[in-house]
């Protein structure tokens, strides 16, 4: 059997019974989990803690998620966000793709779904790192080159 | 000589003096009317029982049925028939009287065929007058209704729309909840308890609820129109094409021909494509659920300088026409709750109020359903 590597997963919801039992969710199957109730709270989570994916409530009060969302990824590009709506409003989900949002999910939302999204979206995140290494490693290699 | 838009052909006189009838009945004649006869008060009702007739001139002294009785007899069965009494010189109250009873005017004995002539074309006129009357009272009182009803689904839908995001939330809390109990329970430590089986099957009907609900939340909320709506060129003929994609395997299973009387090159529209996609999706889901193995769907377009119409009809079941007026009702459905919630064509007729179009619907029970949405080419 392979040995699941958890993923290091920041939920980010002003619905606090949500975020709570979602997150014991998410630490059964064996993800690391860290929670947020509001953008601010997030963005302080991830200047302290190592994120590999948020997922983000879209419609919170104070700043929404979208605001949320651009300052993610101003700041953290390479962390995925999943973004979760409780409404109709898929046009924002859309528009929150175009801002580099991973994916999105319409709450009450399948868990099966959420594993299948939230396990690519670490692929992604992975592999973006990856390609990050191998040209850090390059540039090094150049670099001792020239001397 | 019942024809309808000969007006002159309704005419009935009655009389019981024979000789005074045939001879006004001869002069009418010669001034293009062909007047029915009758005798009485009875036979008058007769013939009007088995004949069209819009103007009656009614002697008012006749033995048996008076005059007066067969008047009220003819405006009590036959409002829109106006009458003309005839009475003699000194019994002028009588057709005061029959005025109150509805008569249209009187004349007295002995006639002036002239003016009884005009009478009868007054008469005529009146006729034609309370009929338009009465088509423009039905088509405003349709209209009206119509309008309530727009209006109705419309103040519907917002109220629905907003209950529907308040529901998912707690929904989400509810299949979390259910989800983490769950796994808890299928846990290696939980192996050894007893009542296992029973509460995994609790949970398991929580979860199967929460897919009902969340069914009919997304669905109403599915159409919710965009902030700033994203109108572009749609092809009609390609949006249905990718639409009977998505529901290729539905088709198939019940080995449902497509009719394609569309030419593909033309029916562009600037519009909303992803809405337009949902009508389609919608409708044409209800197709597909109404016909039986091997049923037939028919799409036809239609295009003018500025408007497109698309047909899409079905060899289906059909609508019972009691169901008629209540198929586009929030939740109003004849299916089971895991077919059908009863949105799709509410959602259906607020997407195209939206986009200024129509729809209409005609259907016969065990036939079919032809469902007809015009769309404006220019989005507005
Ligand atoms: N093509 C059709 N043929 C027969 N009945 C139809 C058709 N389309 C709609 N209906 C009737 O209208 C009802 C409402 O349709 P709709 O609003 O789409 O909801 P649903 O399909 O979920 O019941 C259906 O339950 C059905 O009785």
């Amino acid at each position: 059997m392979m040995i699941k590597i958890p993923a290091k997963v920041l939920i980010v919801d002003d619905e606090k019974d949500f975020v709570e039992m979602f997150s014991l969710r998410l630490e059964k199957q064996g993800e690391k989990v860290s929670t947020a109730h509001s953008g601010r709270e997030a963005l302080e989570v991830l200047e302290h803690e190592p994120i590999d994916v948020v997922i983000l409530d879209i419609r919170m009060p104070g700043m929404d998620g979208i605001d949320t969302l651009r300052q993610i990824k101003k700041r953290y590009p390479i962390v995925e966000v999943i973004l979760l709506t409780g409404h109709g409003s898929t046009e924002t989900a859309v528009e929150g793709m175009k801002l580099g949002a991973f994916d999105y999910l319409m709450k009450p939302a399948d868990f099966e779904e959420i594993k299948i999204k939230l396990e690519n979206a670490r692929k992604r995140k992975d592999e973006q790192e990856e390609r990050i290494r191998q040209a850090e490693v390059r540039l090094l290699i150049r670099r001792s080159g020239d001397i | 000589m019942n024809n309808r838009n000969d007006h002159k052909a309704n005419l009935l006189l009655v009389d019981d003096e024979d000789g005074f009838r045939t001879t006004i009945a001869k002069r009418l004649g010669k001034r293009g009317f062909v007047p029915m006869q009758a005798v009485s008060g009875e036979s008058c009702l007769d013939v009007m029982a088995r004949n069209p007739v819009d103007v009656v001139v009614l002697d008012v002294k006749m033995p048996g049925m008076s005059g007066m009785d067969t008047l009220k007899a003819i405006k009590q069965s036959y409002q829109k028939v106006q009458v003309i009494l005839l009475t003699g010189n000194v019994a002028v109250s009588d057709g005061i009287q029959g005025i109150k009873f509805g008569a249209f005017d009187y004349l007295t004995k002995p006639v002036e065929i002239d003016h009884l002539v005009n009478k009868i074309n007054q008469a005529f006129e009146m006729t034609r007058l309370e009929e338009e009357k009465q088509k423009e009272l039905v088509y405003r009182a349709r209209l009206e209704k119509k309008m309530v009803d727009t209006e109705r689904l419309v103040s519907l839908g917002t109220l629905s729309t907003g209950i529907a995001h308040e529901i998912n939330n707690p929904l989400a809390i509810i299949n979390e909840s259910a989800g983490f109990m769950q796994q808890v329970i299928n846990s290696p430590e939980m192996s050894g308890f007893a009542q296992k089986e029973a509460l995994l099957m609790g949970i398991g009907k929580i979860e199967k609820s929460v897919k009902r609900a969340r069914r009919i939340t997304h669905q109403l909320l599915g159409h919710v129109k965009k902030q700033d709506t994203q109108f572009s060129e749609v092809h009609l003929a390609a949006l249905l094409s990718e639409t009977l994609g998505l529901l290729k395997k539905e088709l198939e299973d019940k080995q449902i021909t497509i009719d394609w009387k569309i030419d593909k090159a033309k029916n562009k529209l600037w519009s909303d494509p992803y809405q337009i996609r949902q009508v389609l999706m919608n409708l044409l889901n209800n197709a597909v659920h109404a016909v039986k193995k091997n049923g037939a769907i028919t799409l036809t377009t239609c295009e003018t300088d500025d408007a497109v119409t698309l047909e899409i009809k079905d060899n289906g079941i059909g609508i019972a026409k009691e169901n008629l007026g209540r198929i586009f009702d929030p939740f109003f459905t004849t299916k089971t709750f895991d077919e059908g919630t009863g949105l799709g064509l509410f959602v259906v007729h607020k997407i195209l109020s939206g986009l200024n179009g129509q729809i209409k619907v005609e259907s016969t029970l065990g036939e079919g359903s032809a469902f007809m949405i015009k769309l404006p080419k220019n989005g507005r």
